[in-house]
This record gives C-alpha cells, sequence and structure tokens, in this order.
C-alpha cells in the first residue's frame, strides 16, 4: 500500500523532472524511489510521521506553495547532509547529488509554471523606519517613535515585511498625535522669541571645577547647571568651557552632557536625556569651547510633587517646579573602573563655565521652518496660490514622489477647513500638513508607479532606513534609477553615507539576535566587574542606569564590524573568522588585548595567536547566548545555526524543562555542562532535535558568560562563592578570585552532526570555512535580499538566490559587491517584487 | 445612505472570530442607553509568573498528602466543593459568597508559546502558533464593541508598565483584533485626566468646532485612501484595507466625542486620590489603579476594564523590585516564582490577594438597585504562566461578582481529566452575562453552566 502510494508520488515527481533534465526516465525512477524508500520512509511514513513529514502524502508535482516549500525543505536537508540522520546507514553521496538535482529540476519547472501573485510591498513604515524618515523630512531629530506601539521583536527574523506590519485605530490615534507634535515643533509664530540664557560658572577652590569620574562632592560641577525656564519648543545651544588634568598613560576622556532630571544622588527610575558627548583632550591652563545643540522637545521634565515632611506619607503635597539639570559626566573607562583606584590617578575633567540658551534664535525663523514656509512675495498677494506652493514642495517630500495636481487640491481643501475659523496661516499650515502624516501615501511604502522613485525608496530604506535625498530624487528624476552602472554608484554612495550606520544597526540586532544581550540579567557575584552597580542605598546592586559600559561597546562593537566589513568590501568568510577586530580600549581590556587606548572604537589588527576574530566570539554574541551566569550551548548552538548556517531551529515543546543552569540555578551549585547535556538528550523526545544543536554549542565553552575567554570552569557539584569586595580590593584580588572559582579545564570537544570532530572554537571556525562556505554566504544573501525587500523569501526565489550565490562567491568578491548585485538584480528592480 | 458612524454589521463581525446571533444586530446602533437599563460591567485582570501551588505544580493537585502545604497555596482549598480559606487566600474570606476558583482551564492557542510570552493569549484565546501569529481580539473588547456607545468611554485599558509591548512580550490585555493591541495606560494622573478631564480646560465650543473640522478631515482623508487603494494590487488592498478601517473607527470615535461633549462630566476630587504615587510604593500604587477603575465604573464612564497588574516581561519594571519592597527579599520578584521558599511565594500570593480583595470588597460595599455594584460586575483574575516549569497548562483563575448577571459563587470548582474543558468557555459564559449573545469565542465548545446555572 504504502509502496504503491509512493511510487505514484515519484512517478509524477519524475515524469515532471524528465521536462526541465535530459536524464534516462526509467534509471531516475529507479534511483530517486529506491533512495527515499531506502533512506526516508521509515521515519516520515504514513504512521506517526517525524516532523509531519509524510512522504507518501506528498505529491511529487507540487500543487500548492505550501507544498512546493516543502519539497525545498527536502531539498535543503539533502543538500546540506542533515538528513537522512547519523544514526542510520549513509547513503552514497552521487545518489544523494542525483535525487538533489531532480527534485531541483522539479521545483524549478513548478516555478517556472504557477502563477506569480506579487507579494504585498504596500507595507507601513517600521517605527525605525519612521523616527528617521520624520527627522530627515523635519530636519531635526524629535523622539517620536517612543510614543507608538513597539513594532514585534522576533529573534533571528525581520520584523519589515507586511504581515509584521499591521494598523489599528490607537496606532493611528498615535500617528497623529506625533504629527501634531512634530509640525508644532517645525512651524514657529512670526515673532521672535524670548531667548532664555542661563550660565554658571565654577572656581578651583575645593577642587569644585574638577569632574572626576566617580566620588563627586556637593557644590562640584557634577552637580551641573539647573535651568528653571525655558522654550516649550525650538532648539537648544549649551556651550562648556573645559580641559583636562591627565595623569601619565592617558590623553582624552568622553565627555558627555545628560540633560533633563538631575542625576546626582538618585539612580531611581527618573528617564534621562543624553545631549551628546565630546573627546575632551584640551590640557589644563588651555581650555576650550565645545558646543552642544539639540531640541528641547527631546528633554521632558515635570514638577515633582512630594510630601512636605522629609518624604512621610503625611502632610500636604507640595509641587516642587521642574528645572531642566544639565550634568556633565566624566565618562572615562579603560576597563579598571570597579578597581577602586583613586580619582587622582583617573583623569579629571576642568570644567570653567556651563551656557545654556533657547531657542538659538541667531536666524529666525528658523532653516527648519522657511524650509516649508519660504520666504515669498506671493504669499501676500494670492494666499491660496502660495500655500499650494507650500503644499506642492512639502508633499513632494513626504510623500516620496513629485505630489500630483489631486495631492495639491485635496490638502488645499483641508488647509480651507483648517483655516475657517480665522487662525493663522502657520496654525493652518501645521494642522494641514500634520495630516499628510498620517496619511497613508507617507506611512506606507508605496507601491509606486514610477519605477525609479520606486527604487529610490527601496534603495534609501534598505540602505539608510529612512527616505531618499535629494541626489537620489534627481537621479529618478531623471529615469536613471534602472541602470545598473547608476545603481552601483548610488548604492556605494548610500554605504559611504553616515546614515548606513542606521541600516547596518538594525540589521545586524534582528540578524543576530543581538537585543538579549542588553537585557540578560548578568549575575553580579560571579562577575562584580562587567557592570557598574550603585553601591549602597535602596538600589544597592543594581546596575547604575546612566553610565555606559562594557556591555554596550558590545552591540556597538558587533554592528562596526559588521560596517566595516561592507564599507571594506571585506569576504563573506570574514563573519566567520577576521583577522581584525573593531575595538576601544574598555573593550580590548575585557577581552585581553593589549595597546588599544581611548573611547572610540577603530579597527585593530589581531595577533595570529588571538581568540578574537569573526562574529562567533564578539561578547554581544556570547553575553546574548548565555544565561548571565555561564555558557549556554544550547542557545550558542541555536544563534549558530539560525544566525550564521540559515537554518530554522524549531522551539522546544512548552512542557518540557529547560536545561539548568550550569552554574547552578543562582551560581550556587556547579555542574558539568556535558553531563546536564547528555541527561537532557537521553530522553527520546529531546534527542531528535538535540542530537543535531548541543555539539555546535560545546565548541563554544571556552567562552563564558560575558564573552571572554575562559578556559576553566568550576568544578563539578561546588558551591560557587560570590565575590567579596572587601577581601578581593583590586584587579589582583579579582583575579585572585576568578582563580579560586574556575579550576578546572573545559572541555569543548565534540563530534559534529556529520562525523566531523572539533575541538573548540578554532576548529570549528576552520571547519565551517572549509565545509560550510556556501551555507554561509546562502545564509548572507537570504538575510540582505529579505531584509532589503521587507518581506520573506519564498520557494520561488530560490533560483535568483543561487544566481546571487554564484556571484558572492567568486574570489574577488566582498560583501559590499554582494549588496551592489542584490540591488541590481530582478528581484529588486521588478514592481511585483 | 448609511451614516458614517452607524456601526455596521461587517465592522463587527469582521476578524472577531465569534458569531453573534442576528436579532440582536438589527436593534444595534449609535443611540444612547436607555437611562433606566442598569449597568452590567466586566473588569479583566492578569498576574504573572504563576502562583504558588506545592500541592499543584502543574496546576492540578498531585493527590499526594505530602505535597500539600497548611498555609500556603494559591488555591485555598484542596478540594473541588465549598470554599475556605487558607493563608494564600485568606483576604477572601469574607467575600466567600462573591467568588470562584476554577481548576483546570486553559486557551489551547497559549500551549505553544513560552510561560513568558502566553500572557499575550489571556484575553484573547487566540492561537499564535500559526504562521502570522497574530492575536485576536479580547473578550473585554468584544463587550466593548457591542456596548461601548452606552458610556463615554467604551473600555478602559490599564496595566502597570504601559504601552503594548511587543509579539510574545504584551503589556495590555486588549486587543481590537489581529495586529491591533490596544496600549495600556500606567499613570494615575493621565488615567484620572483621561477619564475626567477629556477636553483639557477647552470650552464646550472649541471642542465641537474642534471634532467638526477634523471630521471634515477625515473624510478628506478617507477619499484620498480609496482612491489610492484602486490602483493597487491585490495583496497591497488588503493591506491598505486594515488603514482604512483604522481611519473609519477614528471616525466612530470622533462621533462618539461630539454625541457625549453636552452630556456633564462626572465631577471627582482629585485630591482623594494619591495620583502622583509610583510604582515604587506598590501597595499605594495598586490600589491607586484599583481606585481609578473603581471610580471608572461608579460613574458609568465606562463598563469594559482591562489591567494587567503584572506582565511577563517585566524585566525593565519596578515589578521587579516588588518582592524586595514588600519582603526585603533579596532576589528579584521574578525568582521567586523559581525558587519557591514557602513563606515568600505564599507572601506574595497574599499581598495580591489583598489587593485584589480591596477592590472587590469597595465595588461590594457600594449599593446599587437592591444590591450592589459587585452583584453587576464579573470580575476575572488569573494568570497564563501558572507554574515553574514554564508549562502554560491548568492556569489559577478567579472569578468574583456578577450574581445578579446570573453567576453563583462559593466553590471551588475542578475541570480535570474528561471533565476539562476550555477556559474559553467561561469566557462565553461572561460575555452573555454582560448582554453580548456570542454563540463561541476562540476554542470554546459551549458555556459554563456550572458557574451561571440556567441562564442562556
Amino acid at each position: 500500500m504504502t509502496g504503491s502510494l509512493l511510487r505514484t508520488t515519484l512517478l509524477v515527481l519524475l515524469s515532471l523532472s524528465a521536462c526541465a533534465e535530459a536524464n534516462d526516465e526509467s534509471e531516475a525512477d529507479v534511483d530517486v524511489h529506491a533512495y527515499l524508500q531506502t533512506h526516508c520512509v521509515d521515519c516520515h511514513g504514513p504512521e506517526d510521521p517525524k516532523s509531519e513529514l509524510d512522504l507518501t502524502q506528498l505529491p511529487g508535482e507540487p500543487t500548492s506553495l505550501r507544498e512546493a516549500e516543502r519539497w525545498e525543505r527536502v531539498l535543503i536537508m539533502l543538500q546540506r547532509g542533515q538528513m537522512p540522520p547519523d544514526e542510520v546507514p549513509r547513503p552514497e553521496q552521487s545518489a544523494t547529488d542525483r535525487v538533489v538535482s531532480q527534485i531541483e529540476a522539479t521545483l524549478g519547472h513548478w516555478i517556472a509554471r504557477s502563477e506569480q501573485l506579487p507579494a504585498a510591498v504596500a507595507r507601513r513604515l517600521t517605527n525605525f523606519e519612521y523616527q528617521n524618515t520624520m527627522r530627515d523630512l523635519l530636519g531635526f531629530e524629535l523622539r517620536l517613535a517612543e510614543h507608538l506601539p513597539e513594532d514585534p521583536v522576533i529573534p533571528y527574523r525581520f520584523n519589515n515585511s507586511a504581515e509584521l506590519l499591521l494598523m489599528g485605530a490607537e496606532q493611528l490615534q498615535r500617528y497623529e498625535e506625533n504629527a501634531a507634535r512634530a509640525m508644532a515643533a517645525a512651524i514657529v509664530d512670526p515673532a521672535t522669541p524670548d531667548v532664555h540664557n542661563v550660565r554658571k560658572e565654577w572656581k578651583s577652590e575645593r577642587q569644585n571645577n574638577e569632574l572626576a569620574v566617580t566620588g563627586n562632592r556637593r557644590g562640584n560641577v557634577a552637580g551641573g547647571l539647573s535651568v528653571r525656564q525655558w522654550p516649550e519648543h525650538g532648539e537648544y545651544r549649551i556651550r562648556v568651557q573645559a580641559s583636562g588634568l591627565f595623569p601619565e598613560g592617558t590623553a582624552a576622556m568622553p565627555l558627555r552632557l545628560v540633560m533633563g532630571y538631575g542625576l546626582a544622588g538618585d539612580i531611581g527610575a527618573a528617564p534621562f536625556f543624553p545631549v551628546g558627548t565630546i573627546h575632551l583632550n584640551a590640557e589644563d591652563g588651555e581650555p576650550r569651547i565645545y558646543e552642544f545643540r539639540g531640541r528641547i522637545e527631546n528633554h521632558p521634565v515635570e514638577p515633582q510633587r512630594q510630601y512636605r515632611r522629609g518624604g512621610t506619607r503625611t502632610g500636604n503635597l507640595t509641587t516642587i517646579p521642574a528645572s531642566l539639570v544639565i550634568t556633565p559626566q566624566n565618562l572615562f573607562d579603560d576597563g579598571t573602573l570597579n578597581d577602586g583606584i583613586a580619582a587622582e590617578l583617573r583623569p579629571r575633567a576642568v570644567i570653567d563655565w556651563i551656557e545654556f540658551e533657547a531657542p538659538v534664535a541667531d536666524t529666525w525663523p528658523p532653516e527648519h521652518h522657511t524650509r516649508i514656509l519660504f520666504a515669498s512675495p506671493l504669499r501676500d498677494s494670492d494666499p491660496m496660490a502660495y500655500v499650494k506652493q507650500v503644499l506642492q514642495r512639502f508633499l513632494s517630500r513626504a510623500f516620496r514622489r513629485p505630489a500630483t495636481s489631486q495631492d495639491v487640491d485635496r490638502y488645499a481643501q483641508i488647509y480651507q477647513i483648517f483655516a475657517a475659523d480665522g487662525a493663522s496661516m502657520e496654525a493652518a499650515v501645521r494642522d494641514t500638513l500634520a495630516v499628510a502624516l498620517t496619511s497613508p501615501a507617507f506611512l506606507y511604502h508605496e507601491h509606486q508607479a514610477d519605477a525609479h522613485y520606486r527604487m529610490a525608496s527601496r534603495l534609501s530604506y534598505f540602505l539608510w532606513g529612512t527616505m531618499p535625498d535629494e541626489t537620489l530624487l534627481e537621479r529618478a528624476s531623471a529615469g536613471q534609477l534602472q541602470d545598473p552602472v547608476i545603481i552601483a554608484e548610488q548604492v556605494r554612495r548610500l554605504l559611504a553615507d553616515d546614515r548606513a550606520h542606521d541600516f547596518v544597526r538594525n540589521f545586524s540586532t534582528q540578524w543576530l539576535a543581538l537585543q538579549r544581550c542588553r537585557t540578560l540579567p548578568i549575575n553580579t557575584r560571579l562577575f562584580p566587574r562587567f557592570l557598574y552597580l550603585v553601591k549602597k542605598g535602596q538600589h544597592a546592586g543594581e546596575e547604575v542606569p546612566f553610565r555606559p559600559t562594557v556591555r554596550d561597546d558590545m552591540l556597538d562593537e558587533t554592528v562596526a564590524f559588521v560596517l566595516e566589513l561592507i564599507r571594506s568590501n571585506e569576504q563573506i568568510d570574514q563573519i566567520v573568522d577576521s583577522d581584525f577586530a573593531m575595538l576601544n580600549e574598555r573593550l580590548a581590556a575585557h577581552y585581553g588585548v593589549r595597546g588599544v587606548q581611548g573611547h572610540q572604537l577603530r579597527r585593530v589588527a589581531l595577533p595570529a595567536d588571538t581568540r578574537l576574530g569573526g562574529l562567533l566570539t564578539q561578547g554581544a554574541v556570547l553575553t546574548g547566548t548565555g544565561t548571565g551566569s555561564a555558557p549556554h550551548p544550547i542557545y550558542r548552538a541555536k544563534w549558530l545555526r539560525e544566525a550564521i548556517l540559515g537554518d530554522h531551529v524549531k522551539d522546544p515543546p512548552a512542557d518540557v524543562p529547560a536545561l539548568e543552569d550550569s552554574a547552578g540555578d543562582s551560581a550556587d551549585q556547579a555542574a558539568n555542562i556535558k553531563d546536564l547535556l547528555r541527561a537532557h538528550r537521553q530522553k527520546v523526545s529531546c534527542n531528535d532535535c538535540h542530537a543535531r544543536l548541543d555539539p555546535w554549542g560545546i565548541a563554544f565553552e571556552h567562552y563564558n558568560a560575558v564573552g571572554q575567554y575562559q578556559p576553566k570552569v568550576p568544578p563539578d557539584g561546588v558551591r560557587v562563592l560570590g565575590f567579596d569586595a572587601k577581601k578581593h580590593t583590586d584587579a589582583a584580588g579579582y583575579q585572585q578570585y576568578l582563580d579560586s572559582v574556575f579550576t578546572v579545564s573545559v572541555d569543548a570537544a565534540s563530534t559534529l552532526p556529520g562525523g566531523a570532530a572539533v575541538n573548540g572554537m578554532e576548529d570549528l571556525k576552520s571547519w565551517l570555512l572549509l565545509r560550510q562556505q556556501d551555507v554561509i554566504t546562502e545564509n548572507m544573501v537570504r538575510r540582505l535580499l529579505s531584509y532589503g525587500l521587507g518581506r520573506s523569501l519564498t520557494v520561488r526565489d530560490r533560483f535568483a538566490v543561487d544566481q546571487l550565490v554564484r556571484q558572492a562567491r567568486r574570489s574577488d568578491a566582498g560583501l559590499q559587491d554582494l549588496i551592489v548585485a542584490i540591488c541590481q538584480s530582478d528581484l529588486f528592480l521588478k514592481r511585483d517584487n | 445612505m448609511q451614516k458614517s458612524w452607524h456601526l455596521n454589521r461587517r465592522d463587527l463581525l469582521r476578524g472577531t472570530g465569534v458569531a453573534l446571533s442576528l436579532p440582536f444586530l438589527e436593534s444595534m446602533s449609535w443611540a444612547m442607553a436607555p437611562s433606566d437599563e442598569l449597568p452590567r460591567r466586566m473588569v479583566v485582570s492578569y498576574f504573572s509568573y504563576g502562583a504558588y501551588m506545592p500541592e499543584a505544580k502543574s496546576g492540578i493537585p498531585s493527590g499526594r498528602a505530602q505535597d500539600v502545604h497548611p498555609d500556603w497555596s494559591w488555591w485555598p482549598c484542596g478540594q473541588a466543593g465549598p470554599l475556605s480559606f487558607n493563608q494564600s487566600s485568606a483576604p477572601f474570606a469574607n467575600l466567600k459568597d462573591d467568588i470562584s476558583y476554577l481548576q483546570g482551564l486553559d486557551h489551547k492557542g497559549g500551549w505553544k508559546l513560552g510561560g513568558h510570552s502566553s500572557g499575550d493569549v489571556f484575553a484573547t484565546g487566540a492561537d499564535m502558533t500559526g504562521e502570522h501569529k497574530t492575536n485576536n481580539i479580547s473578550l473585554d473588547q468584544l463587550a466593548a464593541r457591542v456596548h461601548g456607545h452606552k458610556t463615554r468611554y467604551a473600555s478602559l485599558v490599564l496595566g502597570t508598565e504601559g504601552g503594548t509591548g511587543s509579539y510574545g512580550r504584551c503589556k495590555t490585555l486588549s486587543h481590537h483584533g489581529p495586529g491591533r493591541p490596544i496600549p495600556a495606560l500606567n499613570r494615575p494622573q493621565e488615567i484620572f485626566d483621561r477619564l475626567f478631564r477629556p477636553y483639557a480646560g477647552k470650552n464646550q465650543t472649541a471642542v465641537k468646532g474642534q471634532l467638526d473640522r477634523k471630521r471634515s478631515v477625515l473624510d478628506l482623508v478617507l477619499e484620498e485612501s480609496r482612491s489610492l487603494h484602486n490602483r493597487l494590487g491585490q495583496a497591497d488592498q488588503a493591506k491598505l484595507d486594515e488603514y482604512l478601517e483604522s481611519v473609519r473607527a477614528v471616525e466612530k470615535r470622533v462621533a462618539r466625542s461630539a454625541s457625549w461633549l453636552d452630556r456633564p462630566l462626572p465631577e471627582i476630587d482629585p485630591t482623594s486620590l494619591d495620583l502622583e504615587v509610583t510604582a515604587e510604593d506598590p501597595e499605594n500604587y495598586i490600589r491607586c489603579m484599583y481606585d481609578l477603575i473603581y471610580l471608572a465604573l461608579q460613574t458609568d464612564s465606562t463598563r469594559n476594564i482591562s489591567f494587567m497588574l503584572e506582565s511577563e516581561q517585566s524585566g525593565a519594571s519596578e515589578l521587579q523590585n516588588y518582592a524586595h519592597y514588600l519582603f526585603g527579599y533579596s532576589g528579584n520578584t521574578h525568582d521567586i516564582s523559581h525558587k519557591r521558599p514557602d513563606e515568600i511565594s505564599g507572601k506574595w500570593d497574599q499581598w495580591r490577594a489583598q489587593q485584589h480583595a480591596y477592590f472587590l470588597k469597595r465595588l461590594k460595599d457600594t449599593p446599587e438597585a437592591d444590591g450592589n455594584m459587585l452583584d453587576r460586575t464579573v470580575v476575572l483574575w488569573g494568570s497564563a504562566h501558572p507554574h515553574q516549569a514554564h508549562n502554560t497548562r491548568n492556569y489559577p483563575i478567579h472569578l468574583a461578582g456578577g450574581r445578579q448577571l446570573g453567576f453563583r459563587h462559593g466553590q471551588l470548582h475542578q475541570f480535570l481529566g474528561n471533565q476539562k474543558v476550555p477556559l474559553a468557555n467561561l469566557f462565553v459564559s461572561m460575555l452573555h452575562a454582560v448582554g453580548v449573545p456570542v454563540d463561541s469565542f476562540a476554542d470554546s465548545t459551549g458555556d459554563m453552566t456550572e458557574l451561571r446555572p440556567g441562564t442562556v
């Protein structure tokens, strides 16, 4: 019975494939039939088929997208040698190859024949794209996306595809509120405003003007400047005269300003809003003046109400008027901040004065206003004609294509509604343009009829995450954006621009599932020096929220690394192993690399015996795939297979107990990770997946939960002592503590599915580069393509992908070339993709 | 032609995944409620990270005597039948005849979600394991769709963390339908202002002018969207339909606001509440939120409320510190659910129970018609992540109130083994109780006659 069904299936399959390939039909029939019968049907037959795949029920000729996708899945498993599994006898490679090419031919035939349904591309802007688009449209940055419902976060997947970007009334109302905020800031009233000025000086007595890394006193410059009155809208300017006291071996420090609630003495839940950071290297006695600018709307503070008598809940509430505190922070950090080193041995900033001014009214009305309401005699002579010109200009930018006469007429009608009640032109234009900012032409990636404007938006949203700039729109207007040479030139221009950084950050964070690194609770008893903790009070032991740590650098490191690969057009293999890393002093100290000084990330050539190189050993990846206490081989294996090899690893069933933490639930008790995994695999329900998962993760075991090379672990069953700051006072003491905990050598040897033995990270990398190059390249192609198109790829795309993979594997091709090729491909150029 | 603000049947049915009886629909409109109709109200509330139940680690009793703890278990008593109370549930002792405990209920759609994601579907019962991973309408919003027009606000959506959260980490219980989570409000002052000072000091004429302009503009926006719609391919049209529906929904709200404009707002003295309280003071904060819910109901500002007391992803919120503030516990609040120290676990449940009982008591102490407010308010309180193992079955479920809406209380009910029914059956009964005649909701197989006998 089973056999005959299977034969029917296969006959259809083979008769189709025969059309595509000039194989001997009967020979191929016997081949594939025998192959599936021998190697597959035991598990994937009618009785309780594994992965719910019953090959006897899958028609050889796909009749639907779903069936074609199932065949593609079979194809991938065979191609990559993931099936048949290691436990059963291996078929001859040549037999597998023949079957693979048969299935591939059938799929090719199906794709050619099946109806091409256009994918939905009229997706709304993601919050990331919305924020950037508003910034570029207005000409200044307002924090707007934070008022919107969050976009979905699905690890290893991109959230810019239509099916994830939904719209509802609540969302629309929030767009309306944002549009009103934006226009209130963008268009000013005609009268020159009152300018608020405040200035404060600090003298050198009692070192009041010196800003240390920590431990500042009352009355010191660390308390900052309080502003009591400021405008509701507008640009502010802060000027600071500063220099530095640099002990031997140091030459600069990052100086950051924060404006909002005061930071001194409070680490509570109050939000804080950075103004900017400068690289301070002026020597004491030769101070320099530094200037910061920003929008006052981005620093909201509200009056606070307190109980009169010292915080008790009796007595009356009293309102303390809001004040805007500008606090300077000395962010110097060479990786030893937790080591209790005296303040004098660290750079100190000397701040002579801080000056605040808002709104900045050097030119009034400001440029962002005149960009919309430009100067023109028409304004007085024919106001309505003027408004139409205003609309024509603004809508053409907001809609990313020339506004049509209908667009202009409709918005002119809207203008008249708002202007009817005697509102000023400024007020009515604000309201009118706010409506445009909630219209589908603005909020959605429109299915532009014009191929060149469509391409301008595709390129800019792919490589910048924002609207096209003037150059792109000019190229579109000249009808040049279907020309591969112009496209290549534009892609390289976009990638060289600062905004490419936004693309790489957004892309990498999702592709590599980096979010977890930032939110994972770290066991601070085991890694007391990884974060900065509040020393005393109600919040003792919690992370200091307003001081960046090496954990923030880690995310920047990975983003900078991917950007460097793209900008320098490095080979795709470098994602697995590279001869350089992107480091600053703090990261270098964390990883044990010498000779890197300063706060800025830069490209550092790695020595031959390094433990670093490539993505696999970067802190953001390793920390995010740990438990906060210990490495987690399953998370790491999943990460490698998803992010690097492009597999989809299924989530465990909900009722399976989680693997225990090898450092114990609270790091009290250590346990050997290999034993835990073995126990886990012994359950039949777990083994199916874990046999193909665990070995990959074991190879990462030399790297600890905070991303450092740590070749030792606590012995089995021992009670892990927490760090005691009183006993282990300095860096050496800390090392001593670590040495007392981690005493047993790690065993990182494992056998990968398919039989290759690897021992640790170096082996794993070599094996990946030797045996998985094509898989890694294909994954990179698919990730970039899917992100760029804003949709998931389907079986229909596989031949286009194949072609791009072949191009990318040419010996001289780099990552930037791949991006160019993607943008030149039919998939990208054609409307229905 | 039908007026644009007329609630049309297609709007109501689209995307709800429920079937409504037709005769009921015929009479639907935005007319004001008859003034003599007594309110029927619904409150849905949620706590996270499970509850402590040593004798029932998987949510159902193990049957082993040695597992039973004399004082501490979220379940008040060991057996089905009349309620008796242990320490964890003691705060409800004087509400015995107004509450029921239900064992063995859950949503099939949540089974495959991890424990920290199943909160997403607590009020919706949606199957989120499909390809699109979208949620569906929540029961409070379904009730709001049908009866929301009778009060100034169709519903009130609250949480302690605010916003919507994202997929798998919702910070709100309420959803309009697929992909439409409703942001929860969490700041007492803002909630108070939205409820009782919606016009922010503007006079009636100014507000009316504003609303009129808004309506005319929305008409033009719809016109623009329709013309765009016609130029699009099929797949894109479906996408834009979401937008059009959203605009229509906003239009309806504008119409609503206008129709309520000339009705006086209830006058509530803001100093009777401590609206500045924050989650750093957990007890006063939670009580203030419950007080606002009480005031919203008591003034009949709305009849449908959801309240996410705790979300399943509270890493960045003050909830993490509650255990420390309240009991001096050294770890995170979340740690309690893993380490399960007897005393602290029990006290944590007891503290939650005290706050919830405080709210129920306020309703009960407020007379209404020939009973009290609680009798006409059905209050759900539970969690979709009951246990230490992150298992997502057999939720802790507590139902209170609604005696005049047909509910009978005072029992622990068990729905175990072959008696097991979907939690959605309870939702069907709750919806019936507030006058929403659904035939089914999510994966329901019927209603729950055990709690609401002889009323269909």
